[in-house]
């Protein structure tokens, strides 16, 4: 495993029953993103959600939190865009690059591969970091994110 | 394989685990109680001094808090002071588990859209 940037390559994997564009197309355009992107307890509403898809492009999403309201974005650029088949964003306040690619099966299914490079150390261990408060107040934000519990 | 998240070998021990210490986490009463352990072992009466909450209801947040594992507590007499488990509490924090989740949810809620989009109206 030789992995030229820092920290592990992370990796999900899916296969969709659904034609490779139509899923190409849900990861990129704001009507159907707003379906599935917020993690459970928000919503991320169309209009909060920027797809600019061109290398360069910005890919942004505003998530709000149903309990709160309070708001998580998202701020990424686009660095690779070859639809169907493939999307390269990186998320410049972390420097994580998020790669997805699209592969056709029969079916027609698509196999949905997303790897994410240069996590950094700090992602890793926030503890060793930051110190703990720190990292009990992004978990606190991280949490509200996930479960929409109130404060 | 297919239709399965095969992010990682052995992932639903891990997922089991981490699920727990999520759901320990998801409330604020606990999350103050897990601050407040992060300075030092505590008792229950100590804990419960800065809530307006009963003695049994911190009991009852301080044993979803073992179960997720991010406590333990000593057997010995009735003090039973808790200690913060930083090792479980720091996995459960780790941007790979948090993201990891995001994306096996948002996988979760995409099927379920695509499903939707084809059934209701072939595109």
């Amino acid at each position: 495993m030789t992995d030229p940037g820092p920290g592990p390559e992370l990796t999900y994997t899916r296969v969709f029953a659904a034609p490779r564009e139509l899923v190409f197309r849900c990861l990129t355009e704001p009507e159907h993103l707003t379906h599935f992107w917020g993690p459970v307890g928000t919503r991320t509403p169309p209009e909060a959600i920027t797809v600019d898809l061109r290398p360069g492009g910005v890919f942004e999403t505003v998530m709000v939190s149903e309990s709160d309201g309070s708001r998580y974005t998202m701020h990424a650029v686009f660095d690779e865009v070859a639809a169907p088949e493939r999307l390269v964003w990186t998320e410049p306040a972390s420097g994580v690059t998020t790669i997805s690619t699209f592969k056709e099966l029969s079916g027609p299914r698509t196999e949905v591969r997303i790897v994410q490079r240069n996590v950094p150390e700090a992602f890793r261990r926030p503890e060793a970091q930051a110190g703990f408060r720190t990292s009990l107040d992004r978990l606190a934000s991280y949490l509200t994110q996930q479960t929409g519990a109130t404060r | 394989m297919e239709g399965e998240d095969v992010s990682r070998a052995g992932a639903t021990a891990v997922d089991e685990r981490l699920d727990a210490a999520f759901t320990a986490l998801a409330d604020p009463t606990r999350r103050a109680i897990v601050a407040q352990l992060a300075r030092g072992d505590a008792t229950v009466n100590e804990l419960a001094a800065p809530f307006a909450l009963s003695l049994p209801a911190i009991s009852k947040h301080l044993k979803v808090l073992e179960r997720g594992g991010l406590i333990s507590r000593t057997r010995r007499a009735q003090f039973r002071p808790c200690h913060l488990e930083a090792d479980m509490l720091g996995e459960a924090m780790s941007w790979i588990e948090v993201n990891r989740r995001i994306w096996r949810e948002r996988f979760d809620r995409l099927d379920d859209h695509l499903r939707a989009l084809q059934g209701d109206d072939r595109d």
